[in-house]
């Protein structure tokens, strides 16, 4: 809650006219993450220990209409505890990495606030007891996903980038919105605390393909990968910790909790290591053709996630977690260092004397030359996800807004026109300042 | 209610609530002087009125009341956010007889009362120095709607011999004809497709604060609410489905109209009409979920298309009426404080957690897909289209390069904050808190429910 209530502080400073120092901001984020790592240590060596059972706490409902129920379930396991420590581990080294990168950027006090209120939400889906608590943690994780994208706004790129991985955002979501709603109807609940609910055959699958939905676009995976490049857009200490650590595993987080589900559905499984494995070959492909470091890098972590998905989808659970706290860490550690990864390339060749030869050249040689061709414009376009997505969805769907505005507007301004006098708020010239 | 025997009794509550704001509007035509403070004045004696009967109603029967203190509330902050520039008598007056009307619509037991306060409710709007567009579908939609209602209680004394609700309750008065000309007048009242046009036409062409009172004042579902499912229950059961399945592809359709579109104005109507039209499916469902959760969607609604439409229409006496989304106008730097303002309501609008509206989405959705699968699955389609295009509003309007060429644009001004900042904590504590409306909600949910189902036990 701590990093909640930080952000709810902020913001009401500054609603009020107040706005901290740099200084003391990252002061108090440092306290924060410091303080909620020192709470989880006894749960860390409780469970870590004795493997004990997990700890679940309960506060009652949040709301509830008879028998429908919002349960506020709180619960550390084997499985949220390890996520819980990255979360707050990573979030704190940012705090404190960014209060150096950021000095005196405009949007200083902006980006900490989001930072908090990230955690939280990445705090909030991970020690979720339920798939209902888990949706506001998710949602939070994707809002501030998409505000920081936009953080530089005064060029158009990073907004229109933000707008995009938002739409991509809340349409996969309604894969979990409709798999939790189907959990209640069938199982007439939809918590994990005690035990997953009971589901079996096609409403197993189902539930399933629903969560992958939301887990694939929320980890980018094929055909959702599109949003990652774009989303590079943010400073770097947000990319390091978005989509080098915490959201981009939040969808293998949920694929893990629902284990016991994917395990009841073959095709379902199947369909997690299928796009799994795509998005891996993908990734390393389109990686291979990037042009910047950033990119190079997310690319890199889309394979790594992949990875990830198809170990899931063949039950290796722990070793999905060890994948993702692993390559969590490291791929953090080279998001931060991006910036300055010519200056470390330039120390390496000195130290070596001589180039680094770039990696999987053997296997581009054994490719065709043509073939070679081909997946080269392949990749420089992307494997072209957007331009497929563009094409088949969202160009269709914004001339059917067309069509529909061309309908709406019939006969619209046939009154307009014979009316010289504007309404009463609107008799005064326009722009002329607050009166 | 214990405790509360030293309140005076509702009629009279109901006369000042009513009454006072008529009582303040014609004191504007004869007056021209301190509008503001004469609204305000007028607005608050209504909130007091309204906050006594809510104190004083069972926690069951406290619907129409709880909406009358919430419409008051409204009124009084759209009296303080109205810009100087609209802050004329006129206006004002206008406003506050839009809100006698309304209250005398929410309060009333009688179908007479009920026409009268739905017809006046609309006479602002109809009356060329009040508040009528420049547009002529909005008149016409708002004509049609009066005359569909007129004819269906005429209809319903003709064979039901009474005005009274509770005496007409579950006898199906007037058949279906009249249940027809009722589902008629919602239609064109609330904008349902294909009459949704005059929505988004009052918004751009009339003044838009009053027009976001019209809205929020959401007498279409009212009067599902207090007449269609009630009178009609058997009726309702078979012909309802077909207003659900309307009101559903009307929050697609202008879900989908709004991607394209770069007036802000037509923008705030789509998203206000396709969240309304997902209030009229909750409680079409017929589940206490459904129902609860468009209740409680309602008040959602309400306070964020007043505030949205509020904040737009600061954004535009500062730098202009013409104000577009087809590009990026930067305007944060200039009005941050507005910027945050827009950003929250906006997201409240589209179920952000931690707001009222994910509660009520969440209810919507669950009631909506238990009664109805197919529809149901539009409901969360349509919040999150709407979701892009409030983003996408957001971001044209106030990020990207700071505009220049400005002397000097102030931000939220002290008036307008806090009161823009009170409807910001009321969607984020009841966000935060949801069961103290939740609950309230639930039981009126139960008793609406069982009007609808006369058949089906008491839960």
């Amino acid at each position: 809650m701590t990093p909640g209530v930080i952000f709810c502080l902020l913001a009401l400073t500054w609603l009020m006219g107040l706005t901290p120092s740099e200084r003391v901001v990252s002061r108090i984020t440092g306290l924060t993450f410091t303080a909620c790592l020192l709470a989880l240590l006894p749960l860390l060596s409780a469970l870590a220990a004795d493997g004990g059972p997990p700890v679940v706490v309960t506060f009652g409902n949040w709301f509830s209409v008879h028998d429908y129920r919002f349960p506020l379930v709180l619960m550390a396991d084997r499985l949220s505890l390890p996520f819980l420590t990255m979360t707050l581990v990573l979030s704190g080294l940012i705090g404190q990495f960014s209060a150096t990168y950021l000095h005196r950027e405009s949007g200083f006090f902006r980006f900490f606030a989001l930072l908090h209120l990230f955690s939280f939400g990445s705090l909030l889906a991970f020690a979720a007891g339920s798939f209902d608590l888990l949706i506001g943690g998710w949602e939070l994780v994707g809002i501030t996903s998409v505000l920081l994208i936009a953080f530089f706004d005064q060029r158009p790129a990073p907004v229109e980038n933000g707008l995009r991985v938002f739409a991509v955002y809340r349409s996969c979501d309604i894969g979990l919105l409709v798999a939790v709603f189907a959990m209640h109807n069938w199982t007439g609940h939809a918590s994990f605390a005690g035990a997953m609910p009971k589901l079996a055959g096609a409403q197993a699958t189902a539930v399933c393909l629903f969560l992958l939905l939301a887990a694939a676009g929320k980890a980018a995976q094929i055909p959702f990968s599109g949003w990652l490049p774009r989303a590079m857009e943010g400073p770097t200490p947000s990319s390091a910790i978005f989509y080098g650590a915490i959201s981009i595993h939040a969808g293998a987080y949920l694929l893990l909790r629902i284990q016991p589900l994917l395990a009841e559905s073959w095709m379902a499984s199947i369909c997690v290591i299928a796009i799994g494995a795509a998005t891996a070959v993908y990734g390393t492909i389109a990686g291979r053709a990037s042009a910047d470091a950033k990119t190079s890098l997310a690319f890199a972590s889309l394979t790594q996630v992949g990875v990830v998905f198809v170990e899931i989808g063949f039950g290796l659970r722990w070793v999905a977690v060890a994948h993702i706290l692993g390559h969590a860490l490291v791929r953090t550690l080279q998001f931060l260092r991006a910036p300055s990864m010519l200056h470390d390339y330039h120390r390496m060749h000195s130290a070596i004397g001589g180039e680094i030869s770039p990696t999987g050249r053997h296997l581009e040689d054994l490719i065709p030359e043509r073939m070679r061709l081909w997946l080269y414009r392949w990749a420089l376009d992307r494997g072209h996800l957007d331009t497929i997505l563009d094409r088949w969805f969202i160009y269709p769907l914004l001339q059917l807004s067309r069509l529909f505005s061309r309908l709406d507007n019939i006969g619209r301004f046939a009154r307009a026109e014979r009316q010289a006098e504007p309404p009463v708020s609107m008799r005064r010239p326009a722009g002329q300042g607050v009166e | 209610v214990a405790g509360t025997a030293w309140i005076p009794g509702a009629p009279i509550l109901d006369g000042i609530a009513i009454g006072v704001p008529w009582l303040a509007a014609a004191l504007l035509t004869v007056s021209h002087r301190h509008a503001r403070i004469v609204g305000l004045m007028a607005s608050l004696v209504s909130v007091a009125a309204g906050a006594l009967l809510l104190l004083a109603s069972p926690p069951d029967e406290s619907l129409y009341q709880a909406l009358m203190l919430l419409f008051c509330c409204l009124t009084a902050g759209a009296t303080l956010v109205l810009p100087k520039r609209d802050c004329e008598s006129r206006a004002i007056g206008g406003i506050l007889f839009l809100l006698g009307a309304t209250l005398l619509a929410y309060s009333s037991g009688d179908l007479i009362v009920f026409l009268a306060g739905w017809i006046l409710s609309t006479v602002p709007f109809l009356v060329e120095s009040w508040f009528r567009a420049r547009s002529w579908r909005p008149a016409m939609s708002l004509w049609l709607s009066n005359l569909a209602l007129a004819g269906a209680i005429g209809l319903i004394y003709e064979t039901g011999h009474a005005f009274s609700i509770d005496a007409l309750r579950g006898r199906s008065p007037g058949g279906t004809v009249a249940f027809g000309l009722l589902v008629l007048a919602v239609i064109f009242r609330k904008g349902i497709s294909p009459a949704h046009a005059w929505v988004a036409d009052a918004a751009e062409t009339g003044p838009s604060i009053p027009t976001a009172l019209l809205l929020n004042g959401h007498l279409g579902a009212l009067l599902v609410a207090k007449l269609i499912l009630p009178l009609f229950p058997r009726t309702a059961g078979n012909l309802f489905p077909l207003l659900s399945w309307l009101a559903m592809a009307t929050a697609i359709y202008v879900a989908v109209r709004a991607l394209t579109e770069n007036s802000p104005r037509r923008l705030l109507a789509f998203l206000t009409l396709s969240q309304s039209a997902c209030i009229l499916a909750g409680l079409e469902s017929r589940t206490s979920e459904g129902i609860t959760g468009a209740l409680v969607h309602w008040f959602v609604v309400t306070v964020s298309t007043t505030g949205l439409f509020g904040i737009l229409r600061l954004l535009e006496v500062r730098f202009g009426e013409t104000l577009t989304a087809s590009g990026y106008l930067g305007l944060a730097g200039h009005a941050p404080r507005l910027a945050v303002f827009f950003a929250v309501f906006g997201l409240a609008l589209v179920g952000l957690p931690g707001t009222l509206s994910f509660c009520s989405q969440d209810l919507l959705i669950h009631g909506t897909l238990l009664s109805h699968p197919v529809t149901g699955v539009m409901l969360p389609i349509a919040t999150a289209m709407n979701a892009v295009t409030i983003f996408r509003l957001f971001a044209r309007l106030f990020l990207g390069r700071r505009r220049t060429g400005f002397t000097h644009m102030a931000d939220a001004l002290p008036r307008e904050r806090w009161t823009l900042a009170a409807g910001v904590l009321f969607v984020v504590l009841g966000g935060l808190f949801p069961n103290l409306i939740v609950a309230q909600r639930s039981a009126e949910a139960d008793r609406v429910e069982a009007a609808a189902n006369p058949a089906a036990p008491a839960p």
